[in-house]
């Protein structure tokens, strides 16, 4: 008896890694014959854009019955994190529908693949391209700053900057604060850089240019607009920005292309859109950072998966869907036909939006961005934080950019 | 309704499930193959003990000291995201000693080296444990007096430790807003300065202090509180016959006898502040060096500036540092842990062994 028990439960102990590898095979749920693949996107469930992403998988999927797409949200920098971790344990999903500031990284490492074989290029604005190669499927083209008013209290938007600090100084009273932005971040900060006349970047496009005379007066202006004019909050993150605009607490805020359909369910007809003003002293336009949404591919996908990603990118990319986009969330699409389009040249929104747009350069994908992202955001919040000099701050951030860069190697 | 389709429960559903089933399998396995080979063929009279720890023992060993060995692997390794894949590493004794000495040599994060990120590590630690115990005592010894609503005063002092850590940190962080947050708003309403919480290199370590003292003190309450109510009250019944005061009880009696409760506390207190993450890393939303502590660099040098081969020695030097601690705290303090039979009692002082 004893012995039988001994030899039965041998033969199920045999058998049990086969039953887990079963059950592991069947976790995903696909039928015979079908293809899945994972997409991480970034795109924010406030906003409504990430249910907007699930609901054009499921259209898809619809239409392509041998295909399964799984859709999961990460926040930007969880996405970035997460997925090199996966790549590393080769999990890696096979889709991304990120920002392009994580190109960096991801190519350096060699995570993602390129994708130039997947779309007509010169059918779209420009995509990231690092190393002589495509890494990137454009969705949406933007992300911008500009100068948003509400029209209840501004008449004109200012032209030059001398107007912006006039304008800001009539409206703060200590209930109201004439101009917000996000003090934290320094993408807020580098389009005023190119309004006087500074680069981040030397024209090598990897060596960090930040100790120059251009960024002592943008971190001077930066500054006076807030020890000297009062015009904006004394902190001041996103959120507070956001808060401060939304409820009419402020007259003019430095915000992307990302927040306008936000602010147009708020503001409705209220809502005006200016370029970033001229700065009086240079006579030059502030250029913001442009890039947008994409479609990154891993480097792990199969053959099966390939095909199916370039049925789902080319449904993504088609003029249809990119209509659709800048209908329900008022972004400007990647697909130059509708771009140029009658119904986005028409839209007073979209219209003042890639105006705005006009006046930008595109942000740099190469991984030494982020060591010069890292190294100007400390200086920049201690100069508005009144601790240090523009002149200090210029050189350190510097010094820090070069030193981050050098920890890359 | 999209997010409420029934089909998405269902597929998360069975995702657990699937992955439920395989953990209660595996561990029947492995408990089965130990019982056969210890039991049946062996026939060892330890054989059941040893095949109710199996499961967890396996499973702790996969969760525990896996991540560990890998990270020392990594220590050996120039890992950055240059060479990122397995395939790009190189591994060797030369390279864990570039690590540990860069460690050292240069700058952790952006500016900041190695030991002002140590000291201002032992400053923070040396203030959350003193105020943490001092406070906690306090109220421990309030609360172990016979008093009306005892219970609600109890209740009350719990709830920040029953609030998940990170969901407290960030309703701190709202509160330290300079235009909405709690203290700004009462410094205008009383006419004084508003005060530049996030980006104040001062203000902003103050405002972690702050957090984590409201953080930890009902822990150290309640474990203190259990001393408390552990000693006999004949004693202080006999002091008092003898004219002993309050102060002199409290230091001739309460003291000493909570120490076997307190030592460990101290201890665990210690490393968990010397380790503690969310607080600082949340706090500090403008990532000012001046508020970092060494685990919240070692998290900003591997995931920030990607420097994997670096953080991972960079981790086993805090090990060194938290293990070097405790070793000399518990040899200073004569705490020590009995394990088996020999005494009723886990830990016991030395002081009040009698």
């Amino acid at each position: 008896m004893n012995t039988r028990l001994t030899v039965v439960s041998a033969v199920l102990l045999l058998l049990m890694p086969f039953v887990l590898f079963a059950a592991g095979g069947t976790e995903d749920g696909l039928a015979e014959g079908q293809v899945g693949f994972t997409i991480w996107s970034q795109e924010g469930e406030s906003e409504g854009t990430f249910g907007w992403v699930v609901e054009l998988t499921e259209r898809f999927m619809a239409e392509n019955p041998d295909v399964a797409i799984e859709v999961v949200h990460k926040e930007t920098e969880a996405l970035r994190e997460d997925f090199q971790t996966a790549s590393i344990a080769r999990q890696a999903p096979e889709l991304l529908w990120t920002v392009n500031d994580h190109a960096g990284p991801f190519v350096v490492a060699g995570l993602v693949r390129p994708v130039s074989d997947l779309f007509d290029q010169d059918l779209f604005v420009d995509s990231v391209v690092m190393e002589g190669e495509t890494w990137a499927v454009p969705i949406s083209s933007g992300n911008h700053l500009m100068l948003l008013y509400n029209r209840d209290l501004v008449s004109a938007p200012p032209t030059n900057s001398d107007e912006l600090i006039a304008a800001a100084r009539q409206f703060t009273d200590g209930q109201l604060y004439g101009l917000v932005y996000n003090q934290i971040e320094p993408f807020w900060m580098v389009p005023w850089l190119a309004g006087f006349g500074g680069e981040v970047f030397a024209a090598d496009g990897v060596t960090p240019n930040l100790d120059t005379e251009a960024m002592v007066d943008t971190l001077q202006f930066l500054a006076d607009l807030k020890f000297e004019h009062g015009v904006v909050p004394p902190e001041s993150d996103y959120g507070t920005m956001d808060t401060l605009f939304k409820e009419g607490s402020a007259a003019f805020i430095v915000n992307g292309d990302w927040s306008l359909g936000d602010y147009r369910s708020v503001l409705g007809e209220s809502l005006g859109i200016a370029p970033l003003p001229t700065i009086t002293a240079t006579g030059l336009d502030p250029a913001p950072y442009t890039s947008g949404k994409y479609l990154f591919v891993s480097d792990q996908v199969t053959d099966e998966q390939l095909a199916a990603i370039r049925e789902f990118v080319a449904f993504v990319t088609s003029e249809a869907i990119q209509t659709e986009l800048f209908q329900t969330f008022s972004r400007l699409p990647a697909r130059l036909s509708v771009l140029n389009s009658e119904a986005v040249q028409s839209d007073p929104i979209l219209a003042d939006s890639a105006r705005a747009l006009a006046a930008g350069v595109p942000q740099p994908s190469v991984l030494e961005m982020r060591a010069v992202w890292d190294a100007m955001k400390p200086e920049f919040n201690a100069v508005l934080a009144g601790t240090t000099t523009p002149e200090a701050a210029a050189e350190a951030m510097q010094a820090s950019a070069l030193a981050g860069i050098e920890a890359l190697r | 309704m999209n997010n409420l389709d029934p089909r998405i429960f269902a597929q998360s559903f069975s995702q657990v499930a699937l992955t439920v089933t395989a953990v209660v399998v595996a561990a029947a396995a492995i408990a089965l193959l130990v019982y056969i080979v210890l039991q049946r063929w062996l026939k060892w009279r330890f054989a059941l003990p040893i095949v109710l720890i199996a499961p967890a023992a396996i499973g702790l060993l996969l969760l525990v000291a896996y991540p560990i060995a890998y990270n020392v692997g990594l220590a050996f390794s120039d890992m950055n995201i240059r060479r990122f894949l397995p395939e790009d590493r190189s591994y060797g004794l030369l390279q864990f000693w570039e690590n540990i000495r860069s460690v050292f040599t240069a700058p952790v994060l952006r500016q900041v080296m190695f030991f002002p990120l140590l000291l201002r590590t032992m400053l923070w630690t040396a203030i959350q444990v003193v105020a943490h115990v001092s406070l906690g005592l306090f109220l421990a010894v309030l609360l172990n007096r016979p008093m009306r609503m005892r219970a609600v005063y109890r209740t009350i002092l719990l709830f920040p430790w029953a609030i998940p850590q990170v969901v407290a940190v960030m309703a701190w962080r709202g509160e330290f807003n300079f235009q909405f947050g709690y203290f700004n708003v009462l410094l205008r309403t009383v006419g004084l300065e508003p005060i530049n919480w996030m980006s104040s290199p001062f203000w902003n370590f103050v405002a972690i202090n702050l957090t984590n003292i409201w953080l930890g003190v009902p822990f150290m309450t309640v474990i203190l509180l259990g001393g408390l109510q552990s000693i006999n009250r004949s004693l202080y019944e006999a002091a008092e016959m003898d004219g002993a005061g309050k102060p002199g009880q409290f230091r001739r009696i309460t003291l000493p006898l909570i120490q076997p409760v307190m030592t460990p506390a101290i201890v665990l207190g210690v490393i968990w502040t010397f380790n503690n993450f969310n607080i600082p890393f949340f706090i500090n939303q403008q990532e000012l060096e001046t508020s970092d502590i060494l685990v919240t660099a070692l998290f900003r040098s591997a995931f920030v500036y990607f420097r994997y081969g670096f953080a991972s020695a960079f981790a086993l030097i805090i090990f060194a540092i938290l293990l070097v601690f405790t070793m000399i705290y518990m040899r200073v303090a004569k705490f020590e842990l009995d394990l088996g039979t020999k005494r009723a009692m886990g830990a016991k002082p030395l002081g009040v062994r009698r």
